[in-house]
């Protein structure tokens, strides 16, 4: 239809024909040459007026205007670069800011997994775990009879699926020579089927690899591209873990990370059944791996809901089977016991990350709000502002015929321009600050805006777009077209209404900016108290990382520590070297029930109360320095036919054993299989994290339990902690060539992984802060500049009737002042109930906290001196006569 | 106010009537513009003078809605000329445009004919 559009030419020549023809007939009539010429131009009327007519029926008149009205935005921004560049930064922090927060909380929280009908999965969640079991995770977790019994089930889903990492951190990997470290799950057979992840290449498991324990891997996508180059001839090669072999038979889609929260899996293999290929990478207990240890709850599974299947139909069902499942390998529940409750949820976000990032994020989402607010009326006054002086220009406009739409559509083809640059600046802050964020965060999922929050900036810019080509229109149309005769610059422009407007949007971003600055203040004081904690030890000079031998025995798995111990200690630069299960600092941590004196330990109130443990090499405490306040620290004569020796804290001292010695008393498993001696408390110190508070705690000697496999190797070296790791990684090499040092790092990086939610928003928020305060500023200054420059006629009166200097510099600032203050008063209550909000996040930082309080006001007021300085100074180097001579 | 009701309704009538007139000419076989002009003014007995701008916007608002299609030919005396020809739609749409007009003019004629005018009828 518009491609085969008449041309204005075609018609124009259809009228000229027509004059030719009627000029022939009227000659045939009789008519002179000359006379049937202007006849037939006669007849035909005003040929223009119809082709004009023509044109505006056929084209798009409209988007002609448009683009008009466009170029000549592009003209009159391009007259004031400054404005423009104001305007469209200002405008792309705040979208920016909006968006980076938003794609965050888009694929932490709401973001639906990379696979078909995403919607019918669901996580399974469990209130518990049952009396007499270990857990990974109390609500995740669950054991592997209880997931045999549930993918059993017929009806409520059509698929169960089960998955567990291969460590808590990394394993060792080795394709052709060199031994890496990468992130591998060992998932169901229905991983890939009941998913529905397609694959790229190759072909995923199913229920008969999950049966055979199949030695074949599919890797991701990602991982493929990073290790193996996209080699297209990947499937069929071998790909050896923890020195077992695998076939690699597929490579997963793109998109597709694995279902580790906040992790991106490299690869899968079907359930093993292997001692080397614990789930979580513990070592067997008694030999038992988690398939055969049904009190040990470390799956987690997701499920595919039947079609039509609603998530309470599918509870319903699979609650009977599961507490059944739950108490195999238990017998009967325990008297009084509340047996755990199944639930569903959707499979959405990070799954169980969602809880500890979704408060902080909500936080966040708020304070960018208002980093926006502030933004969006920034900008919007300084178009007011620089409207209000080209009102000679809109005044000419209306008195030569232009319509007020006219000046609106000009004011929002303007606005369009603004948004439109603004926009793109802000979709590319957002995708380098999603980035930077993930890596700040440490989380590997990508966290880069996808549709949905393409949508949610589109909003705010349609939003912004309109705000800014409304908001000046009423200062453009105030002055009407009778201002253009007006010849008095000075009674021009005092014509234009007072800026109550403007000022009331200047305190309302003081009382903004108090806010974001109260809530940087509390957050980052909470980020150094954190920072500053002491962690009863003395990490610095302390350097960690991970080892996974192949371990065919108990007593050759000892025998490689020992030397590996003894290589490290005798390293150059090496102070002294130490072992540890669960590397602290991991946010990890082993809690049992334990026997003391044979006696369950009991809370005050009776309860039975968890403890943590960790098992350790000889030289631990003395290692990490932590003081020993009784007995001594294991040694190399701790050895397997050595006593059995344990070490508690005085936490577990001062529960357990209230005002007596501990020394020499036994402590033993809950089953009573293990029994030590104590023979050490030390004092309490950090363990899992930085903001934990003391538990009762003990240790054990590595080479005296019955179990041993992946480890944590603890160094403290004499300088930098880092330099030692290239001859630390020879020494390795020269034990076992296949061993990679799995991350390492310092003690201090360790630790601070536990604190690294906290120091990223608190690093935002402080970001936030300084962004408003830099808005607010800018805001200001726009503002004052643009009132100074409006009286200059009245500031030259007032000197010349003998005003001062110093006079006119403080009528501005006091005008500022007054505006900070008034800002502060509705700002500071304000801020107390965003903090009382904020307090759970808090760490030795009360909501009220004085010195916070005290620099947000102190802020405020700066800025509003500093941004009222330029303008005053201006106003009072204003010359009189100057001035005056401009009437 | 019933004259100013009037007006306006004659505008949009003989807009209207335009087409009708157009569609009219066309109906045995092709002619150009200016012979469409010419038929109506002439077989009108000179009554209408045709706008020949507005008969031009009218031809082209009739071939958008393909009530007539357009090519470019050569006129009997070897000039060339645009020339419209009625489609199937457009001699549907003559006959009811045609019909409607008769059954507009005979109302209105009806009402012409009676005696006294509609004031004094309701009076």
């Amino acid at each position: 239809m518009i491609g085969r559009k008449r041309s204005a030419k075609d018609f124009a020549e259809e009228i000229k024909a027509h004059i030719e023809l009627e000029a022939d007939e009227l000659r045939q009539e009789g008519l002179s040459d000359e006379d049937a010429q202007r006849k037939a131009h006669i007849t035909v009327g005003n040929a223009r007026l119809a082709e004009e007519r023509y044109y505006r029926r056929t084209h798009w008149v409209w988007l002609e205007n448009l683009v008009r009205d466009l170029r000549l935005g592009v003209r009159s921004l391009l007259q004031s670069p400054g404005f423009a560049l104001t305007a469209i930064v200002t405008l792309a922090l705040g979208v920016g800011a909006n968006t980076a927060v938003f794609s965050v909380m888009n694929s932490v929280l709401l973001a639906a997994l990379p696979v078909e009908h995403a919607d019918q999965l669901v996580y399974l969640r469990t209130t518990n775990s049952p009396k007499g079991t270990g857990t990974v995770d109390s609500r995740d977790t669950f054991s592997y009879p209880v997931y045999d019994a549930l993918r059993k089930q017929g009806g409520a889903m059509s698929a169960v699926i089960a998955f567990a990492p291969l460590s808590t951190s990394k394993v060792a990997v080795r394709y052709g020579k060199d031994p890496e470290q990468a992130e591998g799950d060992m998932v169901s057979g229905t991983f890939f089927s009941g998913l529905g992840v397609r694959l790229m290449r190759g072909h995923g498991f199913t229920a008969q690899d999950e049966a055979d324990h199949a030695q074949v891997t599919v890797i991701s996508y990602g991982y493929w591209k990073r290790q193996f180059a996209s080699n297209p001839e990947v499937l069929g090669t071998t790909l050896y873990v923890n020195g077992v072999a695998f076939t690699i038979v597929g490579v997963s889609a793109e998109g597709f990370e694995g279902l580790e929260p906040g992790k991106s899996t490299d690869f899968w293999i079907p359930l093993p059944n292997n001692p080397a290929l614990n789930a979580w990478g513990n070592p067997p207990e008694d030999g038992k791996i988690y398939l055969r240890k049904p009190t040990w709850w470390c799956l987690r599974l997701i499920g595919r809901l039947s079609p039509g299947m609603t998530k309470s139909q599918a509870v319903a069902r699979m609650q009977p089977l599961f507490q059944r499942a739950a108490y195999v390998g238990l017998g009967e529940p325990m008297k009084g016991e509340r047996p755990p409750v199944l639930s569903l949820e959707d499979a959405k976000g990070f799954g169980s990350f969602s809880e500890s990032y979704g408060r902080p994020l909500h936080m966040l989402m708020g304070m960018v709000a208002l980093v926006l607010l502030i933004a969006l009326t920034n900008v919007a006054m300084l178009l007011m502002a620089r409207n209000a002086t080209r009102q000679r220009e809109f005044s000419m406009k209306l008195a030569l015929g232009a319509s007020r739409g006219d000046l609106l559509k000009q004011l929002l083809a303007e606005s369009v321009l603004l948004v439109t640059a603004g926009g793109l600046l802000a979709w590319g802050f957002a995708l380098a600050a999603t980035r930077a964020l993930a890596t700040w965060a440490q989380i590997e999922s990508s966290l880069a805006p996808d549709k949905t929050v393409l949508l949610f900036t589109l909003g705010i810019l349609a939003l912004a777009g309109i705000l800014f080509g409304v908001a000046p229109l009423r200062v453009a149309l105030a002055s009407g077209p009778a201002l253009a005769v007006k010849t008095n610059a000075a009674t021009s422009r005092t014509d234009a209404g007072k800026s109550r407007m403007g000022r009331t949007i200047v305190a309302l971003q003081m009382a903004l900016c108090v806010v974001l600055l109260v809530g940087a203040g509390l957050l980052i004081r909470t980020l150094r108290n954190l920072e500053n904690t002491p962690l009863g030890m003395n990490v610095s000079g302390l350097a960690v990382f991970g080892v996974n031998p192949h371990i065919t025995s108990l007593e050759q798995g000892r025998e490689f520590y020992r030397q590996l111990i003894d290589a490290l200690r005798v390293l150059p630069g090496v102070e002294s070297a130490t072992l540890m299960e669960e590397r602290i600092g991991s946010g990890w941590s082993d809690n049992s029930y334990f026997k003391v004196d044979g006696k369950l330990a009991r809370d005050a109130d009776g309860h039975a109360t968890l403890v943590r443990n960790n098992v350790v090499g000889p030289d631990f405490f003395t290692t990490l320095q932590v003081p020993i306040l009784e007995g001594r620290d294991f040694t190399d004569s701790d050895s397997a036919n050595a006593p059995h020796v344990g070490i508690i804290n005085e936490e577990f001292a001062k529960r357990f054993f209230p005002g007596i010695n501990p020394i020499g008393h036994i402590l033993g498993t809950e089953n009573g299989e293990y029994q030590m001696r104590i023979v050490g408390v030390v004092k309490d110190h950090k363990y899992r994290s930085i903001d934990e508070e003391p538990m009762p705690m003990a240790w054990y000697d590595y080479a005296q339990i019955p179990v041993v496999g992946q480890m944590s190797v603890e160094l403290r070296a004499h300088g930098a902690p880092l330099a030692i790791l290239p001859s630390v990684r020879m020494a390795v090499r020269q034990l076992d060539p296949n061993l990679p040092l799995i991350e390492p790092m310092t003690q201090r990086a360790q630790f601070d992984t536990t604190i690294s939610n906290q120091m990223l928003f608190a690093r935002l928020a402080g970001f936030f802060g300084l962004l408003a305060v830099v808005l607010v500023a800018t805001g200001l200054y726009g503002t004052l500049s643009y009132r100074v420059n409006m009286r200059t006629a009245e500031i030259g009166v007032r000197m010349a009737l003998g005003a001062q200097r110093g006079q006119v510099i403080w009528m501005i600032l006091r005008d500022s002042l007054l505006l900070a203050a008034i800002g502060i008063a509705a700002g500071v209550p304000l801020a107390m109930m965003v903090g009382n909000a904020l307090e759970s996040s808090l760490y030795g930082v009360k909501a009220l906290d004085v010195m916070s309080y005290t620099l947000a006001v102190l802020g405020v007021v700066l800025v509003a001196l500093f941004a009222s300085t330029l303008p005053a100074t201006r106003a009072a180097s204003v010359e009189p006569l100057q001035a005056l001579r401009t009437e | 106010m019933a004259t100013r009701e009037n007006n306006s309704d004659r505008i949009a009538l003989l807009q209207g009537t335009l087409d009708l007139l157009i569609l009219k000419s066309l109906v045995f076989g092709p002619v150009h513009g200016q012979g469409v002009a010419r038929a109506i003014q002439r077989q009108s007995d000179d009554v209408f003078l045709v706008d020949h701008g507005s008969l031009y916007v009218a031809l082209q608002r009739l071939e958008e809605k393909k009530w007539i299609r357009a090519k470019w030919g050569v006129s009997e005396n070897n000039r060339k000329a645009r020339f419209y020809q009625l489609t199937a739609k457009g001699r549907e749409q003559l006959a009811e445009k045609t019909s409607e007009w008769r059954r507009l003019t005979h109302a209105v004629e009806r009402i012409l004919d009676v005696p006294h005018g509609p004031e004094t009828e309701e009076a």
